[in-house]
């Protein structure tokens, strides 16, 4: 086997779950300013969404699945927004860490109440069971539709952002809200889309990813700090910063494994702190306002 | 028939139905009283233990299982005549909050005995305040030996196999299988005091056996890590030929799958936790002929009391049990056994009746080390059925099961308290 097309495909693998979750956070984290420990469950409550919706088929089922979990997410995201998170705009990060905590432990009760505690399996669509063969190397033909997934995902919010008016007013309100609501913006609808927007995305990454996964009570957590890490290391509120800084945790994480197995859970954290060293408002982000 | 008669039967057939209520109401509360008087008072037991996150199915499972006990000891009058009562906590898997629920059971609830956790770690905590108030506390999840060697307390006893047993049971089967043949073995744990002495204590074993193997790759992912590609990218490139995941629950599934989309499986023969749970959530991906390990499979029984106590859990809680219901049914049962020799609750009365001792149990009859409390129990190792079980509607194991003696899996009592005094 080749080892290095393994760990390419490993690399864009891990990249493109983690940018899947964090570009939705990045969004909202920078055009609101709110640090949402929540955004973790967005990406379960996908995931779970889909264990409901495909059950045990392979067939068709799968495909209308997704855009109708995500969907659900982004729901959900616009209701939590109007019921919780337009009320800790501006107010201290503690408050804001706090009132989002909550509803992360709240948001995971209900899913435990609603699924319970056993993992659960999402089969692979048929069109994309097995592996294929590059170069004489057997990757899951799964991993391509994830990576596929990421750069649409990417190349979708580039083009809302630098080629729609909603995009322009997202932009607008990273760099400068006041002028926003001072030429008329309704922000507070604007924001309640973004953190819709934010939330579908992440529930479209969870709703992806879930046949890799076994979906089960948790994986909010495990995702969330990693989903900060990218969000913080590429900048606030920028795609790209997202994708490149989603690509260098999955290379770090994979060069751990290959170098270093008792340390490999440490690259990602020591990567994460030589940039922000350097740069400590991210790769791609301005220095705070 | 004419107005006034229909109205007196109208009349008096609700006062027969309204007297019938009475009495009927009136029956219940005195059946209940009853019952209530065949208990001179009320026991409470706690359970502290994982009931969220990615390790919940193990915590829900030893709930269930300890939740049945108490309802067929209720029903047979209670322990020492007292209605036995659970007090269960969630401890998110934490040490602190574990230790917090317990302090509070204790000091609050007046626990007799303590069941759980699910997290070692967790225990290494809860030890600490059950042997200062002298709760006994039996262990039916976390296993990892230093509980009962170097954090040793008398109140404490551990109803499963330690991180020593279970990977030297397994070592056992390898070695029966492969012979002298040699063998790349890599290993696939999760980053915690469980895996890491797992995966030591299995290589340790290989050794002892004089397995002829090298270790080809060993990875340490993250306990409930969702994103395995970078680890598991590098363990399908070592090309093992044997694989020894000590993943568990959610996790294993989380590999499994996406192992498989390498075709992981064709190239290497897995061992791993192929429990219940795990076997169900898999279906048709669980590795058909993949080595499977476990502490309490209910179908490696063959004793009539796991027969019934299997139809009654299904009947009780709509499912069959896993292994940590079965362990913590008879958990209960060991507690209960110790506390009606012995005539008491008191924490040093129930350590004397127990060390030593057999106990009656579904799992059958289990005895208790007395140096340090361990219970002389078997691990499970057999292989992954190719077709589903009729029972249970998914695969489970082959019949050929594998059934590891405590006497040989065990440490020494020396070793043990040389461990504990180290």
């Amino acid at each position: 086997m080749d080892t290095l097309i393994i760990e390419i495909d490993g690399t864009l693998n891990s990249a493109s779950t983690l940018f899947l979750t964090s570009a939705g956070l990045t969004l909202i984290f920078g055009a609101m300013r709110v640090i949402n420990l929540a955004h973790g469950s967005f990406y379960m409550y996908g995931a779970f969404l889909m264990t409901s919706l495909v059950g045990f088929t392979t067939g068709s089922r799968f495909w209308w699945a997704v855009p109708l979990a995500a969907l659900a997410v982004g729901l959900m995201g616009a209701l939590t927004e109007v019921a919780v998170i337009r009320r800790i705009y501006g107010k201290e990060h503690l408050t804001q860490l706090l009132a989002t905590y909550a509803l992360f432990l709240i948001f995971a009760d209900v899913a435990l109440r609603i699924w319970g505690t056993d993992a659960r399996v999402v089969p692979f669509p048929q069109a994309f069971f097995g592996s294929i063969s590059i170069a004489g190397t057997q990757i899951p033909k799964y991993h391509l539709l994830v990576v596929g997934t990421a750069v649409a995902v990417g190349l979708g919010l580039v083009v809302l952002l630098k080629w729609t008016s909603l995009g322009w007013k997202i932009r607008a309100a990273v760099d400068d809200p006041e002028s926003l609501e001072a030429g008329g913006v309704n922000v507070q609808r604007l924001f309640t889309v973004v953190f819709a927007l934010g939330a579908f995305v992440a529930g479209l990454g969870g709703a992806v990813v879930s046949p890799q996964i076994g979906v089960s009570p948790g994986i909010d957590a495990s995702i969330i700090v990693f989903a900060f890490i990218v969000t913080v290391v590429g900048g606030l509120g920028s795609i790209m910063g997202a994708a490149v800084a989603a690509l260098l945790i999955g290379a770090s994480e994979t060069l751990g494994a290959k170098v270093a197995e008792d340390w490999a859970t440490v690259f990602p954290y020591v990567v994460m702190i030589a940039i922000l060293a350097v740069r400590p408002w991210g790769l791609f982000g301005t220095p705070e306002r | 028939m004419p107005f006034h008669h229909r109205r007196k039967t109208a009349v008096l057939a609700i006062g027969v139905s309204v007297a019938a209520a009475f009495v009927l109401a009136g029956a219940g509360a005195a059946s209940e009283q009853r019952s209530e008087r065949q208990f001179a008072g009320s026991i409470n037991i706690g359970n502290s233990t994982t009931l969220s996150g990615s390790i919940a199915a193990l915590g829900q499972g030893g709930l269930q299982g300890i939740t049945l006990a108490v309802e067929d000891l209720n029903a047979k009058g209670g322990v020492l005549r007292k209605k036995v009562n659970i007090v269960s906590a969630d401890d998110n898997a934490t040490a602190a909050t574990g230790a917090s629920n317990v302090r509070s059971m204790i000091l609050e609830k007046k626990i007799s005995a303590l069941f759980g956790p699910v997290s070692s770690a967790v225990a290494t905590a809860e030890l600490e305040l059950t042997k200062q108030y002298k709760v006994p506390t039996f262990l039916h999840i976390s296993n990892d030996i230093t509980l009962m060697t170097k954090r040793y307390t008398p109140y404490a006893f551990q109803l499963v196999p330690n991180t020593v047993m279970e990977p030297r049971s397994i070592a056992q089967y390898i070695k029966a299988k492969v012979k002298d043949r040699k063998l790349n073995v890599a290993t696939f744990a999760p980053d915690y005091v469980f895996g890491r002495n797992t995966v030591a204590n299995f290589l340790k074993a290989l050794t002892d056996l004089g397995v002829n193997h090298s270790i080809v790759n060993q990875q340490w992912p993250a306990l409930g890590a969702p994103n395995i590609a970078p680890q598991l990218s590098a363990l399908v490139a070592s090309d093992p030929e044997l694989t020894f995941n000590v993943q568990f629950g959610g996790d294993l599934v989380n590999f499994n799958n996406q192992a498989a989309g390498f075709g992981f499986f064709k190239d290497t023969r897995i061992i791993g936790m192929y429990g219940l749970d795990v076997l169900k959530a898999l279906g048709n991906q669980a590795p058909s002929n993949g080595i499977a390990f476990n502490r309490g499979p209910f179908w490696g029984y063959k004793n009539a009391e796991m027969k019934v106590f299997v139809q009654r859990y299904k009947k009780r809680f709509g499912s069959y049990p896993n292994e940590w219901a079965i362990i913590g049914y008879s958990a209960v049962q060991a507690w209960a056994d110790a506390a009606t020799r012995a005539k008491s609750l008191n924490g040093d009365k129930i350590s004397a009746a127990l060390a030593g001792a057999t106990v009656k149990t579904i799992r059958g009859p289990i005895k208790i080390r007395a140096c340090d409390h361990q219970a002389e129990v078997p691990e499970f190792v057999g292989t992954i059925a190719a077709k589903d079980d009729k029972t249970v509607g998914h695969k489970l194991w082959n019949p050929e099961i594998f059934v590891s003696s405590p006497a040989k899996t065990m440490i020494t009592c020396a070793e043990s308290l040389a461990l504990r005094n180290s």
